[in-house]
């Protein structure tokens, strides 16, 4: 129909807010509670594949054995990989710029990706040693490691 | 079919409103281990692994990679499937098309929902065009509701026909020890309780549930060999609505709705005439007390306006003879993403004669599921008990 | 095990998604006339013969472009309806409709499809009923943004009555 050619074409801008409440769940929470209580970091032990994984788990990824056990990890830790986030987005934790890095803890086989402060990001690199900075009032999230900085 | 399809093994959760004890992996992964356990296989020898649940209703996206270790996706094939409602008949009917075709010779399904993480009525909103209806949306409620006025206002039935529904529903839940909502109701109760939306109330409702559901799918050589008794897929069939033209609501309407469409395709398949006769039992997908009025007659198990009639004689009661939901149905057990495949998985344990406290007193040979994709459209699945039946 | 062993952690969270939807050529129509001059646009497969509202460029049930447009009267009937005591809320104001309040399906004349809505009628199950007439309310001119919020509610129209009453 030709005449459609006649109307601007419409457009409208919306959006969908939805709220919600993740649990957890047998390993998580353990994990948690560690963390907030203790400033203790745990993995979970595969005995079968030799992995301790984090974050934790209740059923091995590779093997599919169910995992009950927890151990510490860390809190030391080496970057296994870096980068500078210099844009913004709303679902940022914080402000740009800052720096976003992937830490293996030791005795982990797996990384946790958080903030690396007080440092220079000239002076980043893999391989280097991080330890973690705990919050003072901890809520049981994973910010309760504000951030990682260099030994 | 080019291959035969059997369900050589399944399980479930408890459902429940609150899963606190359990991430949505753990509680997954009560699921898969019951029906691998079931079936006496393990994931080693699943080919594939297909899962489904309702988009972001547990405010997660990409369940598939979240949930890899606890669906032993993780190093075989996966995919994941979302279609509302129907999910999770629309998993197993994949994992039909996987077995059928001669890619797979064995698929572990799954579905899943945890309801309580999410928010619902708002994921739901986001169904409704944003320009035409969204800021209406009535909500399932709604919907329902306006389908009981419609079928009250056709066919003469009170409100007392939904709820001989509604305490049908409740007292078979009370016999399946996994049910949501075993609620000892009696008529005058689910009358007194809460009006939602005239004409639904409270306990014409579904509950929102948590929980999941697990079948596992073999081709012939594997169900004969290590399957003592497999149920066969014997016919699959979907059919869809018109976008915005949600007539089925008008329970009068000439127009071709998609639970009666898909129902004459798939008797055509088989060569049904008479549904009520051919089938020893029915798992139908009923979020609220008239949905499952009108899908008796959708099915044809009555005539137009006699659906209040069959609840009315108890004859789809658990001893009636046409039994629908005899597990208590969506009305007593809500987890979303799994609901569709409960009712396939229930209708496969009717079958096997191992649904225990909700058994049929009968002989059960031949069953038949039915899903509900929004409002919009369904998947049915036609089981057997042999193959030559 | 402990109180303490057997706390479970949740973590609160809100996703906003933010999004722009475009109506397409179709919808644009009508909501365009809607909103400057009040006026209902649907289409007609030339197949089946069908009106369609929304309108849309293809009949789903013929598979061929829909094409002549058919200006709808503002009155139709009550095709099926309930009285709402949920506050349900409209996600695109984020602002709830007081309960309890009459929502329905009215099907305008000559039209195939229905429109789903608030029906200003008292909640009163004696009071409405299906096969009603109706009428579209809009909202004043310069108040029309061009979707569907531009029609406030439909209203009984005077003079009837429920039949059997
Ligand atoms: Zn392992
Ligand atoms: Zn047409």
């Amino acid at each position: 129909m030709d005449d459609l050619n006649q109307y601007q074409p419409f457009e409208v801008d919306q959006h969908l807010t939805a709220h919600g409440n993740y649990w957890a769940g047998r390993a998580g929470s353990r994990f948690y509670r560690a963390l907030r209580d203790r400033r203790r970091i745990l993995g979970s032990p595969c005995r079968n594949c030799r992995k301790v994984f984090w974050p934790p788990r209740s059923i091995c990824t590779f093997c599919f054995s169910e995992l009950r056990e927890m151990v510490e990890i860390g809190p030391l830790g080496t970057v296994e990989t870096f980068t500078l986030v210099t844009y913004a987005e709303p679902v940022h934790p914080r402000p740009a710029p800052f720096i976003y890095a992937v830490i293996r803890l030791d005795g982990a086989d797996t990384g946790m990706a958080h903030f690396l402060d007080e440092v220079e990001y000239e002076r980043v690199h893999v391989g280097m040693r991080v330890r973690p900075v705990f919050a003072p009032q901890r809520k049981g999230n994973i910010l309760d490691i504000l951030y990682f900085k260099p030994l | 079919m080019k291959r035969n399809v059997a369900i050589v093994g399944g399980g479930q959760t408890y459902h429940r409103a609150r899963r606190h004890d359990v991430d949505q992996a753990e509680m997954v992964n009560e699921a898969v281990r019951a029906a691998l356990k079931d079936a006496g296989m393990t994931m080693d020898e699943m080919d594939m692994v297909v899962l489904g649940n309702m988009e972001f209703f547990e405010g997660t996206h990409m369940t598939d990679c979240w949930l890899v270790h606890a669906t032993g996706a993780y190093g075989r094939q996966g995919l994941k499937i979302t279609t509302g409602g129907t999910v999770g008949a629309t998993v197993v009917c994949a994992g039909a098309h996987l077995v059928a075709s001669g890619l797979c010779d064995r698929v572990l399904c799954i579905g899943f929902e945890k309801q309580e993480e999410g928010d619902t009525g708002a994921i739901l909103s986001g169904v409704a065009n944003p320009l035409w209806g969204r800021s209406m949306a009535g909500a399932a409620v709604g919907y329902f509701a306006m389908m009981g006025s419609s079928y009250m206002a056709a066919w003469g039935a009170k409100e007392e026909h939904s709820a001989m529904v509604a305490v049908k529903a409740r007292q078979n839940a009370r016999k399946n020890k996994y049910a949501h909502l075993k609620l000892d109701i009696t008529v005058e109760d689910v009358l007194n309780s809460r009006m939602l939306a005239w004409p639904i109330r409270m306990l014409d409702m579904c509950p929102a549930s948590n929980g999941a559901c697990a079948v596992i799918l073999a081709d012939d050589k594997t169900a004969k060999d290590r399957c003592r008794k497999p149920v066969w897929i014997r016919a699959m069939e979907t059919a869809h609505n018109e976008q915005f033209e949600l007539d089925w609501r008008d329970v009068k309407t000439k127009r071709p709705i998609f639970s009666k469409v898909c129902a004459g395709r798939i008797y055509g398949r088989l060569g049904v005439s008479d549904p009520k006769t051919y089938f020893d039992v029915f798992e139908i997908y009923e979020p609220a007390t008239w949905a499952e009025l009108v899908w008796y007659e959708d099915l044809g198990l009555c005539g137009p306006g006699e659906g209040f009639r069959l609840i009315e004689e108890g004859k789809t009661n658990i001893d009636g003879p046409i039994p629908v939901n005899p597990s208590g149905g969506v009305l007593s057990t809500n987890c979303i993403g799994a609901s569709a495949m409960l009712r396939v998985w229930e209708a496969a344990l009717q079958i096997r004669g191992d649904a225990g406290g909700h058994q049929v007193p009968k002989e059960v040979r031949r069953a038949l599921t039915t899903a509900y994709g929004g409002t919009n459209w369904t998947v049915m699945i036609a089981l057997s008990g042999a193959l030559d039946d | 095990m402990t109180a303490r062993e057997t706390e479970w952690i949740s973590i609160p969270m809100t996703v906003d998604v933010p999004y722009r939807f475009a109506a397409g050529r179709y919808l644009t129509k009508t909501l365009t006339q809607l909103r400057d001059n009040g006026r209902i646009f649907a289409v007609e497969c030339p197949r089946c013969r069908r009106i369609q509202l929304p309108p849309r460029i293809v009949c789903a049930q013929c598979h061929v472009r829909n094409g002549r447009w058919v200006e709808l009267p503002l009155e139709g009937t009550l095709v099926a309806f309930t009285i709402m005591f949920l506050p349900l809320t409209d996600p695109t104001t984020g602002k709830p409709h007081e309960p309890p309040f009459v929502y329905g399906s009215v099907r305008l004349d000559g039209c195939d499809s229905v429109l789903d809505h608030l029906i200003h009628a008292e909640p009163d199950r004696g009071k409405v009923w299906v096969g009603m007439r109706c009428r579209v309310v809009l909202r004043p001119p310069g108040e029309r943004v061009g979707d569907l919020s531009d029609i406030v509610h439909f209203e009984p129209l005077p003079d009837q009555s429920r039949p059997g009453s």
